[in-house]
């Protein structure tokens, strides 16, 4: 068997893998960590009413991870009646944004401009924290849909980040890290986090010294929030996909290191 | 001639190296300055630097961006490589600037409805492909072949199972032994390459202030 091959049988069996899981769709319950129950306990200790600031600070190519995450606290901050105001620093975290916050809003019948607002996109991500700092409402002058600031009722008394009670970014890459410099060290404000799995370890020196306030990360991240507000999700279904592809790795990773022993035995006996 | 060459000569010095040089030396210093007052005019300053003249640098090198992208793929289609997907490619360059200024970018838009009908699902499709190269890499690169190398191994082994359900399932400590790998080990070296990192950042921050760092200008040339 060439190599190549050898390549395109391990690709067709995680495909396999994958698609039975997906085809199953069986909930696996997960054990809740201490970072995601912080979270959860952070957003249920604020009192309804309160302002957060949502950043979608993420691409397309990491949304099957990233949108169970963003799906599960926009939930979880709708329904204790927090107002949420979106804003994207990355150009494809625009629509996406929008997307996110007009479903949950439909979901549970909130209305756009009162409860929830989405300002849309700023380029140059430092540039835009520190002028949010300043004015949100000169660095947005008019929301995502083109309405002027001071006609969303929302935004009515929010100058900068004084009158918002917390930052969460929703990140695939490292802009959290900015907003922590700027956003949170600068102005004070106390900014927490929804990561992609592959950036969690990034960022536990910040939860460690506290400038990080919360965190949840990666695809189990959202499944263990999905158990914390009762409300199953594709965190939750997804859990089945990401066990059998990781037992799949796993298993390849042994089988790898078997053969590569063996080999080394009859090289060492011939 | 020799004085003219000089004064050509002169004239370039200035032009590409020292008055980039006492630009960036001047704004780095001002912006560094201002950062640690609250003086109503060093904030002015900041926010101006900050927030305007960024901006502007940013559009112009979008601008650089878009020209060069857009000649190095009309030199691939003159000569015949990779053709269709270049003309794909520079057919978005051109498609969606138009699409932008016609009809604008907010939400509902032709621009977004491009935006999440092909750019979305095509990024989200490259990623995916990402798990079967792990998959493959695993089984073909992961080996103990050393003591570090097999440290490293079970190191990974057990944030693939902690991450996954089956983890829980297994024994109830897999979780808790992953987080203190996270915790200690792993956030030490983190800490470790962070300070490494802010040390080696302040050092070309104060090289390129003072002049001595020149590479940003093409070097010594």
């Amino acid at each position: 068997m060439s190599r190549l091959e050898a390549r395109h049988w391990v690709f067709l069996g995680l495909f396999l893998v994958v698609l039975v899981s997906m085809v199953l769709q069986v909930d696996l319950g997960v054990t809740v960590s201490d970072d995601s129950r912080r979270m959860h306990d952070y957003l249920e200790s604020l009192p309804p009413g309160s302002t957060l600031l949502m950043s979608f600070d993420l691409e397309a190519s990491s949304l099957p991870e990233m949108r169970p995450l963003a799906l599960a606290i926009i939930r979880h901050a709708v329904s204790r009646g927090h107002r949420i105001v979106g804003v994207a620093l990355l150009a494809e975290g625009t629509g996406i944004g929008y997307r996110l916050l007009e479903q949950v809003g439909r979901e549970y019948g909130k209305v756009y401009g009162e409860d929830y607002v989405f300002l849309g996109f700023k380029p140059q991500y430092i540039a835009a924290m520190l002028s949010m700092g300043e004015s949100i409402k000169q660095t947005f002058p008019e929301d995502y849909l083109g309405r002027p600031y001071d006609s969303l009722p929302v935004l009515r008394r929010i100058t900068n980040y004084a009158q918002i009670d917390g930052v969460i970014s929703l990140a695939d890459g490292s802009l959290t890290t900015h907003w922590i410099e700027y956003a949170g060290n600068q102005y004070g404000v106390r900014v927490s986090a929804a990561v992609a799995a592959a950036m969690v370890t990034t960022y536990d020196p910040y939860l460690a010294s506290g400038q990080l306030h919360a965190m949840i990360g990666g695809l189990r991240g959202a499944a263990e929030y999905e158990q914390l507000i009762h409300r199953g999700g594709s965190g939750l279904r997804g859990m089945l996909a990401q066990t059998t592809s990781h037992v799949y790795v796993i298993v390849m990773i042994l089988i790898g290191n078997v053969a590569f022993f063996l080999g080394m035995r009859k090289r060492r006996a011939g | 001639m020799g004085d003219s060459g000089s004064g050509v000569n002169v004239v370039a010095v200035l032009m590409r190296r020292r008055i980039p040089q006492i630009v960036c030396g001047l704004f780095g210093l001002v912006t560094f300055l201002c950062y640690f007052s609250d003086h109503p005019v060093a904030r002015d300053i900041y926010l101006t630097v900050t927030l305007d003249y960024w901006q502007i640098i940013f559009a112009f090198s979008l601008i650089v961006g878009a020209i060069s992208y857009v000649r190095v793929n009309l030199r691939g289609v003159e000569r015949g490589v990779d053709r269709p997907y270049r003309i794909v490619s520079l057919a978005g360059v051109f498609l969606m600037p138009v699409l932008a200024a016609v009809w604008g970018i907010k939400g509902g838009s032709p621009f977004m409805w491009v935006f999440e009908n092909v750019q979305v699902p095509m990024q989200a499709t490259v990623f995916s492909l990402l798990a079967f190269f792990v998959a493959s890499a695993s089984y073909r690169g992961f080996r103990a072949r050393s003591l570090q190398a097999a440290i490293l191994l079970g190191a990974a082994l057990l944030m693939l199972v902690s991450r996954s359900a089956i983890g829980d399932l297994l024994w109830s400590q897999i979780p808790e032994a992953a987080e203190w790998v996270r915790n200690t080990p792993a956030m030490s070296a983190r800490r470790a390459i962070l300070i490494g990192i802010g040390l080696g950042s302040l050092t070309t921050s104060v090289r390129v202030l003072v002049g001595i760092e020149r590479t940003w200008l093409g070097g010594d040339k």
